[in-house]
């Protein structure tokens, strides 16, 4: 007989997330995500001045918060008419890389790793390396106090567990290494940003900070240091748990789900924004051949689950939502957002297998890797080191242009707001697609939306009761003991949920806000 | 200092040296003399065991969370590790369902821990937020009652923040709880040397340290921004940007683009962020006023100029502040506009665009 299991709350993630799941016979056979917590950012935007949603919009997230920012901007932008000028992409383009550097590697190591390591297996460690030695003495005398909270408590360690001392301890130390890496990342980010999380320098129109050869320099020097973490501790040992380790885990494709990837683009290459480092794109029903260009009219959003009034699926545009805690059946603030219908995944898996990357490719067709959780990891470790590359890159054209005489990082032009206009802003956070709409009246924001990343991932059922994809990728997930769903655990982390900026309000205007223009 | 050095007892879970270089880091945190180091060392060893600390999250970004773990000095890993028993933390703990929430109890059940709350918390139905199938608000108003002290982290823990203008009726953890004695650290997010510098001074002094009529620690929040701002010169003699291409206007003053710094109290020009990295006003950005109260709210527009800052006029914060800074706030202030710096023709503004 089934049994059911509630995980509430699912930690080492942002924001307040409740997953349950049926277990039969050892597998996951049914499965219920709910977003638990709201705040109505749309709403306490409407009839401000415009310019603070780029401000707001940033505390959507604390993790992710740039990408909300820069999302925000790019609305702005459009809806005041600013061009933002060539300094004023690259300084975006570089803030944003920072963010994607500390941000993956904060996921793998900080939110993740406790998943698959055995950290009481360092007290076997035979070994005679010193700086080893000396991590193995502090968790030990941790353990010999009695308190090693927040080590502990934890889901037992299973069969795909890693407990090899060595190996173990190596992680541990690269989990510490990783607290000061993405400290360091984050330094980068606060150069040109002001300061993480929640950067101040991203508003319409560009960045407030011109770059000096001082802040340049400081970056350049951080970009080392952090690039060095990624290409020679970071990379590999997601290759090497994922290939070793973890291998039945990943040929299973444990945690695969729909097959279904969405990617908006990120990262513009000129000032046109006619190129992306990150390509945007779709991927149908595992099809990874077939990737069709993405097109924002086939968006609809279905509030059938989720504590919001009214029953069918709509374009983002025409969201008839109110909250309505009552709702029978409902089960998650998160509203469940659809591509031709289908539900998508979103993320550094989707952006890779859209851009066909060598690197996954070569672990698909090689190694066996099935989409799933631990390609999840492999991809984002990937990507961080492809951005990596590509920041030294715009960091070399910004100091090209900073050498300019018309070198401008700001449309001050269009610093004005404008009395009625409309904006949207498409992005790829590190999470995934990302994308922000404001309408402007009267000089004030009229309307504010957002569709973001785990909206996509995290949602529930639509309105033919088909699964979101953290709800399908759990199905057949193996749960020998259901009182350690560990398995559970790590296909929910693999794509780095993110849950505050999941959950949103769209207002009930839907005449107007049919208006927006998608192109 | 080797004299102290010897007193010093080893610490469970750091190396001597580890040891002292951490408690070199928080007294310089909390502005102690280098006698002071000592003084954190004994404080410190002295403790039979790690203090408890439950930080919970309500209406939350994390951003706090975030920031707290960017601490280098002293490191992350030795406050959770080391100093530290942390019971409960969401974003950081190892484990989650029933083990998480069975921390949590426990340690509850245990009594003489430190709460922190991030996040505001939802009034105007608890259901705007749960964890463990609990509304939030009943966890801490639990949690509170067995706590030795609360400390409320970020602008919304604090007064409520940006979620405080929709439509939930979010509150901060004191006006919530309708208790005086929590210590509000403020800003958003909050700063992790703020964070990490009271957790230390009262694990210290066993005792919150002094308190602004906000409840934030005068240590961090007594000084006015603009008063520390190294661009107050730029202010003083009315030079205000207006082009942020223009290399000249650099370090301008950024009350045309909104600065609140003449109406929010924090250390932020002398701490900055990120290790000293930047912060608003160097960045080009300007204040947004959000150590304050007021803030977001009555600090909206953010980037807009405005001499009655976010609907408050110097009269309104000087109440709240206390005579002192109340008079020379508004001599300052009504002297700019009596001399036509802030009035219309006066400021020097950078450019032709204005």
């Amino acid at each position: 007989m089934a049994e059911r299991i509630t995980i509430d709350p699912v930690t080492r993630i942002e924001g307040h997330l409740k997953i349950e799941v049926e277990v039969d016979n050892g597998k996951v056979v049914n499965a219920w995500s709910s977003g638990t917590m709201f705040r109505g950012f749309e709403i306490l935007l409407k009839g401000r001045d415009p310019r603070d949603a780029s401000f707001v919009t940033s505390r959507f997230c604390g993790v992710c918060f740039s990408v909300h920012q820069m999302a925000s901007a790019k609305a702005l932008d459009m809806a005041f008419g600013a061009r933002v000028p060539e300094g004023g992409r690259l300084l975006r383009n570089l803030m944003m890389g920072a963010e994607y550097l500390y941000d993956h590697v904060l996921h793998f190591y900080h939110l993740s790793a406790l998943d698959y390591i055995d950290i009481l297996a360092v007290a076997n460690y035979k070994g005679k390396d010193p700086g080893l030695l000396a991590i193995k003495d502090k968790l030990v005398k941790l353990v010999e106090a009695g308190d090693t909270y927040p080590l502990t408590p934890r889901y037992e360690p299973d069969e795909f567990t890693i407990n090899d001392p060595e190996v173990v301890l190596t992680l541990v130390s690269h989990y510490l290494k990783a607290l000061e890496i993405q400290t360091k990342a984050r330094h980068m980010g606060a150069i040109f940003g002001g300061r993480h999380p929640h950067y101040q320098s991203i508003v319409v129109g560009g960045v407030t900070q011109l770059p000096d050869a001082e802040k340049i320099a400081r970056f350049r020097s951080l970009l080392v240091e952090v690039t060095d973490f990624i290409k020679n501790v970071y990379l590999p040992d997601v290759v090497a748990v994922g290939t070793g380790p973890l291998l039945p885990l990943a040929q299973a494709g444990i945690g695969g789900g729909h097959l279904n990837y969405l990617s908006y683009g990120g990262f513009e290459l000129d000032d046109e924004g006619k190129e992306q480092f990150f390509k945007p794109g779709v991927i149908k029903d595992g099809k990874f051949d077939a990737v069709e260009a993405f097109d924002p009219d086939r968006v609809t959003e279905s509030v059938t689950y989720s504590w919001y009034k009214g029953d069918k699926a709509l374009h983002p545009y025409d969201g008839e939502t109110e909250p309505d805690l009552e709702k029978k059946d409902a089960y998650s603030w998160v509203k469940a957002p659809r591509y031709d219908g289908k539900p998508m995944e979103v993320g550094p898996l989707a952006r890779m297998l859209i851009m066909k990357d060598r690197t996954l490719m070569s672990l698909i067709t090689d190694k066996g890797l099935k989409p799933g959780a631990v390609a999840r990891h492999a991809a984002r470790a990937i990507e961080t080191a492809l951005l990596a590359d590509a920041m030294f890159e715009w960091l070399d054209q910004l100091i090209e242009a900073a050498g300019k005489p018309d070198f401008k990082i700001h449309d001050t032009e269009h610093w004005e707001v404008p009395d009625t206009a409309k904006g949207q802003g498409f992005y790829e956070a590190p999470r995934g697609a990302l994308g922000h709409w404001l309408s402007i009246k009267g000089g004030k924001i009229e309307n504010y939306q957002a569709v973001v990343p785990s909206t996509w991932n995290a949602s529930p059922r639509d309105e033919r009761n088909v699964r979101g994809q953290y709800e399908e990728s759990l199905i057949g997930v193996p749960v020998p003991d259901t009182n350690n769903p560990i398995n559970v655990v790590r296909v929910i982390r693999s794509f780095d949920p993110c849950l505050a900026c999941a959950i949103h309000l769209i207002e009930p205007r839907s005449n107007r806000i049919r208006e927006f223009v998608v192109r | 200092m080797s004299g102290e050095h010897e007193r010093v007892p080893e610490f469970p879970g750091l190396s001597r040296r580890d040891f002292l270089k951490f408690c070199g880091y928080t007294a310089a945190l909390l502005g102690l003399a280098e006698s002071g180091i000592a003084d954190v060392a004994q404080a410190l060893a002295a403790a039979v065991k790690k203090p408890p600390v439950v930080w919970l999250e309500a209406q939350d970004c994390a951003g706090c969370s975030v920031s707290f773990i960017s601490s280098m000095h002293p490191g992350v890993a030795e406050i959770i590790l080391d100093t530290i028993s942390l019971r409960y933390h969401e974003t950081v703990m190892a484990g989650s369902g029933l083990l998480a929430e069975k921390a949590l109890e426990d340690t509850i059940a245990e009594k003489g821990y430190v709460l922190v709350v991030e996040g505001s918390i939802p009034t105007a139905d608890g259901r705007y937020c749960t964890v463990a199938g609990k509304e939030i608000g009943d966890t801490v108003k639990k949690a509170a009652e067995n706590a030795a002290a609360i400390i409320a982290v970020g602008a919304c823990a604090t007064y409520g923040g940006i979620p405080a203008a929709g439509p939930t009726g979010a509150k901060g953890v004191a006006g919530f709880l309708g208790r005086d004695d929590v210590i509000n650290i403020s800003t958003c997010p909050a700063h992790v040397e703020h964070i990490v510098g009271t957790i230390v001074y009262y694990l210290l002094y066993n005792r919150a340290p002094e308190l602004d009529s906000h409840g934030r620690p005068t240590m961090f929040f007594s000084t006015l921004i603009h008063d520390n701002c190294p661009r107050r010169g730029r202010f003083d003699r009315g030079e205000f940007m207006t082009d942020r291409n223009d290399p000249a206007q650099k370090d301008w003053c950024l009350y045309l683009f909104g600065c609140k710094g003449p109406f929010t109290f924090s250390d932020c020009p002398i701490r900055k962020w990120n290790d000293g990295t930047n912060w608003c006003v160097e960045c080009g950005a300007g204040c947004q006023g959000c150590a304050e109260p007021a803030f977001y709210a009555g600090m909206s527009p953010l980037y807009a100029k405005t001499k009655d800052v976010a609907g408050l006029n110097v009269d309104t914060i000087g109440k709240a502040l206390g005579a002192a800074t109340a008079a020379g706030l508004a001599v300052h202030f009504i002297g700019q506009v009596a001399s036509g710096r802030l009035g219309k023709g006066g400021p020097r503004e950078g450019g032709d665009s204005a």
